[in-house]
């Protein structure tokens, strides 16, 4: 007899159930635009409430479900770093549904329904991957994950990006299934090599001579199939690609709750191997982020518009979430968990400004940096809010929180002494004040000398959007003064 | 307590305050703002003295994950590198701010722009005061970090507008270069901390590297000092600073020289010497060799540069060199002579750059060759503090200046144990030859500034706030020069337990 503990995986199921309900409205009410809207908002809010008995718990506890009678091995299993995870996802969806609400809600075509219901079964397959705990699980809920936002992509109906929107699809389509391929090739090595479906360190003992050589082939494989979500070099040719053309909010979507759908996989590929302590997949992991800080930055240098920087600024971010669990030091989870959670915060601060420039009519091909130059003198608050969000993201005072997310992530790998990757690191620092300050540098420089009435009109975000423009940055104040992203 | 808090939230509210008090009032005349400015400059000062003379310690609680606490405390070393900062601070704010509107020149300054100059100065003195107080060295590299964005913004965004993208290249430059150092000097301090368990200096210091491996604390001690050497700057990672330098503003200049750069050479007293001695006793002569080359590099750039701000850059690369030369030698006459040399170069550089700083705002240009009527002819007060500056910073004695070059000398010339000794007299040569060479370039910049008769084309004098500002700093250069044991018996004390590592 398994377990079955509701309470427990209510955040997984209240998302499962709403994609249910959004579509079961969709036969009896269509018209209802606004209804399936709040309908999706109301059922994010409440998986995301669903998420804090886990977030409080201490950092040995964890919850756990679907457990087998004996041994005590389970097909769930959240941490609290897991949970906070869960909590992002639903709160980085709720931020695209709000993005979208006004395009989903009036725009042409009757597709609010599919789109909403997509988006909820791409979010309930990230929060299902924080918690998994066997394979078998986690390729289904990676697929889960990745599928629906393929769809979403490809939906865009505006015309200026429409014309990329398939082939922006079929570029995420085809590196998720190489993805897909590696990962269950990683799979059946696992099972291959310790006989038990499930993803746990107690799995890994007694294991010898050439089975630790096939268990580093299943962790390498597996990171691989992962490390697309997360954009991270060599896996990364998709981001560029579909960020340009897919519809903004879904392109929000990518840039952060996807991300939390990779750090979930990764957390739990590393926690175990840990105990193991194969090197294998630590070098792997030290590859991948080198490689990702230093090409996202040198890219992300000479971008010009907006979007394209948010791409490569991405790739470079994931190297730096990466890099802590590089060491499979015991505290390195939590520390990519702290970073990931102050990316999270300042990447939404710029997505809502971007889409905000990209709706203004006045603006064609709204996304391009230079509508932004000199934005701090015509309207402070916004021109502040983005500062402090570049800022966090180059990790610069007075952002300390993104000055202390860096220290965190750069701590175990000096801790151990991995004097490589640390070089890499402090070359990229550098590199990433020049990648974010030069945008910063625009939004402080007067404008010379307008040319035309829609590089000074004043660009409008809905008071909502202002309000949660606010909230971030008021997080991400609150985290300067009392850090406590780190668990 | 009181004073803890007004030393550091009075920065930190000058800098936030001003820019919104020129948002609520955007009519708010230049005056009110530098007035304004000033005032906070002053309570800061006001601050770090009360602080100096009460020595109070602050231990809050911050970030349980990393081991950190908020750690705040002052002792001998620490106080007269703040009473620095608050001086520099009060002459960085009271300066004239000389800024042109944004690609108007000639047309009135907005007060957005202007208080956002006199917010960066503020901004950059907090990270000093907050470096500078730091009993944890994450909350020290947090104050590191916290100068770099109002220096960036001072060199961008009011530096030289003739070119303004070589103001921008230098800025990005300064910014770029510095993060990489600081960013060698965290994984420095990281490996530290997990070797110790802990950020905390004093337990740091208890340690005295004994947690270390010897290849560990040679590592360790290598990235230190790199990443610091860095903002020093040592050569042959100088090559920032003049660029730097010229473009500034001149109270961006004098920040820049005289509390900035001191942030290394605090750093490598701090960080350094007490926490892995033996790493470091092993690079030291590899430093000093450093130092000594660069005092010479930069004596003879002296000689030959033709602006004026960069050649004082130059000139403050040299008596850095002397200050890492004394820090090398291992010796407690050696740390006393580089302490008092860190402390003497900040009053002289930032009375050099107050001069020259005028003097390249009348001329329109600091280049030497832009034709100026004599000072001694035109203004003879400016004249007396050029020659007054170049008096200290050549060494001569009676002033400040001479006690750390001296020490310094003498120091290598009699090194500490363990160093090789032949090595350490060859560089006390070089470092002789190169205070020569300050002789020589004094010479040829007081011989092109302020000989001659020349009364065209005139300038104007200095005003009384400059005049009190020369005076009061003129006062402090005398004072260190005839009663150096002002400075040294409150670096005493803690120079010998940093150098035994006994509490």
């Amino acid at each position: 007899m398994v377990s079955l503990p509701w309470m427990t995986l209510l955040p997984v199921l209240i998302l499962a159930a709403g994609t249910v309900a959004v579509l079961a409205l969709d036969i009896a009410w269509p018209a209802a635009r606004q209804a399936h809207l709040t309908l999706i908002s109301l059922t994010l809010v409440a998986a995301a409430a669903a998420t804090i008995p886990g977030i409080r718990m201490s950092p040995g506890d964890s919850l756990t479900a679907l457990c087998a009678p004996s041994g005590g091995l389970c097909l769930y299993e959240v941490s609290a770093a897991e949970s906070l995870l869960q909590l992002l996802a639903c709160v980085s969806a709720l931020l695209v549904v709000l993005l979208a609400w006004r395009d989903w809600a009036h725009g042409e075509g009757g597709r609010t329904a599919v789109l909403s219901a997509l988006l909820l079964a791409a979010t309930t397959g990230v929060v299902a991957l924080s918690g998994v705990g066997d394979v078998a699980s986690l390729l289904v809920a990676i697929e889960l994950a990745t599928l629906p936002t393929v769809a979403l992509v490809a939906l865009e109906h505006r015309t200026r990006r429409q014309p990329g929107a398939i082939d922006a699809a079929v570029a995420l389509l085809t590196t998720s299934l190489a993805s897909f391929a590696l990962l269950a090739l990683g799979a059946a090595l696992w099972f291959v090599s310790t006989g038990t479906a499930i993803l746990s360190p107690e799995a890994l003992i007694g294991q010898t001579g050439s089975d630790r050589v096939v268990l580093a082939l299943a962790g390498v494989f597996a990171l691989a199939g992962i490390a697309f979500k997360l954009s991270a070099v060599p896996f990364h040719a998709w981001t560029p690609v579909t960020y340009a053309a897919a519809p903004l909010p879904i392109t929000a979507y990518l840039s952060t709750t996807s991300k939390v759908a990779a750090v979930g996989g990764l957390l739990v590929i590393v926690q175990a191997v840990t105990g193991a302590g194969i090197s294998a997949v630590g070098v792997v992991l030290g590859v991948v982020a080198a490689l990702s800080l230093t090409l996202g930055h040198v890219i992300a240098l000479v971008q010009g518009d907006s979007v394209g920087l948010l791409a490569w600024s991405s790739v470079a971010q994931g190297g730096w979430v990466v890099l802590p669990l590089a060491t499979l030091a015991p505290g390195a989870t939590s520390l990519a968990v702290g970073y990931l959670v102050i990316y999270l915060l300042a990447t939404m601060a710029l997505w809502i400004v971007i889409v905000a420039f990209a709706n203004d009519p006045a603006r064609p091909d709204g996304t391009s940096m230079h509508w932004m130059r000199g934005i701090l003198r015509r309207q402070p608050a916004l021109g502040l809010a983005m500062l402090f969000a570049l800022l966090t993201l180059a990790g610069l005072p007075p952002a300390v929180a993104g000055l202390l997310a860096k220290i965190g992530v750069i701590s175990p790998v000096a801790a151990q002494g991995f004097w490589w990757l640390a070089l890499v690191a402090a070359i990229n620092v550098p590199l990433g004040l020049a990648v974010y300050l030069r945008w910063a540098w625009l939004i402080l420089d007067p404008l010379p000398a307008p040319d035309s009435e829609a590089q000074v009109a004043k660009v409008f975000l809905p008071p909502l959007w202002s309000m949660v423009l606010g909230l971030l940055t008021a997080a991400l104040i609150a985290l300067s003064i009392w850090p406590v992203m780190f668990r | 307590m009181i004073w803890l808090l007004l030393a550091v939230f009075a920065p930190l509210l000058g800098a936030l305050g001003l820019p919104l008090l020129a948002r609520l009032v955007p009519k708010a005349p230049a005056r009110v703002l530098g007035v304004g400015s000033l005032g906070f400059a002053i309570a800061t000062l006001t601050g770090v003295v009360g602080t100096v003379l009460e020595r109070p310690k602050v231990s809050l609680e911050w970030i349980p994950a990393l081991g950190v606490r908020f750690d705040l405390a002052v002792d001998g070393i620490s106080a007269p590198l703040l009473l620095l900062t608050g001086l520099m601070g009060v002459v960085a704010t009271a300066v004239p701010a000389h800024i042109d509107a944004d690609n108007a020149p000639g047309a009135a300054v907005e007060s957005s722009r202007l208080a956002l100059y006199y917010a960066c100065l503020l901004g950059t003195i907090f990270g000093a005061v907050i470096c500078f107080l730091a009993g944890d060295a994450l909350v020290f590299f947090i104050g590191f970090e916290c100068v770099l964005l109002p220096m960036w913004l001072l060199i961008a965004q009011f530096g030289d507008p003739a070119p303004q993208a070589l103001a921008r290249a230098a800025s990005l430059r300064f910014l770029m270069v510095t993060a990489l150092g600081s960013t060698l000097m965290l994984i420095g301090l990281l490996a530290v901390a997990a070797s110790t368990g802990t950020t905390n200096l004093q337990v740091w210091a208890q340690l005295a590297g004994s947690t270390f491996s010897r290849p560990q604390g040679l590592v360790v001690a290598g990235l230190l000092v790199l990443g610091l050497s860095f903002k020093v700057p040592v050569w042959p990672l100088h090559t920032w600073l003049p660029w730097v330098h010229s473009s500034a503003p001149s109270a961006g200049s004098i920040l820049l020289a005289a509390v900035l750069l001191k942030l290394g050479t605090y750093g490598l007293v701090r960080l350094v010497i007490p926490v892995v001695p033996a790493g470091f006793a092993t690079i030291a002569p590899v430093l000093g060799g450093f130092a000594v080359v660069g005092i010479i590099w930069a004596g003879l750039a002296c000689l030959v540069e033709r602006d004026l701000k960069r050649l004082i850059a130059w000139s403050s690369i040299a008596h850095l060199g002397f200050v890492v030369l004394g820090l090398a030698s291992g010796t407690e006459a050696g740390m006393q002579a580089a302490l008092f040399g860190n402390v003497a170069h900040g009053v002289i550089s930032g009375l050099l750059f107050v001069v020259v700083g005028a003097l390249k705002h009348e001329w329109g240009g600091a280049d030497l060759g832009t034709p100026h009527a004599s000072l001694r002819e035109a203004a003879p007060h400016w004249g007396f503090a050029l020659i007054f500056g170049f008096a200290a910073s050549m060494g001569l004695p009676g002033l400040a200046g001479f006690w750390g070059e001296f020490g310094a000398i003498y120091a290598a010339w009699t090194p500490a144990p363990g160093r090789p000794g032949g090595f350490f007299v060859l560089l006390a040569v070089g470092a002789a030859v190169g205070a020569a060479l300050a002789a020589a370039y004094s010479a040829r910049v007081l011989r092109e500034v302020w000989g001659g008769e020349r009364t065209k084309p005139a300038i104007a004098d200095a005003g009384r706030i400059e005049l009190l500002v020369v005076a009061a700093l003129v006062v402090i250069v005398v004072g260190l020069g005839v009663y150096p044991s002002l400075l040294l018996d409150s670096t005493a004390p803690v120079v010998s337990t940093l150098l035994t590592g006994a509490p």
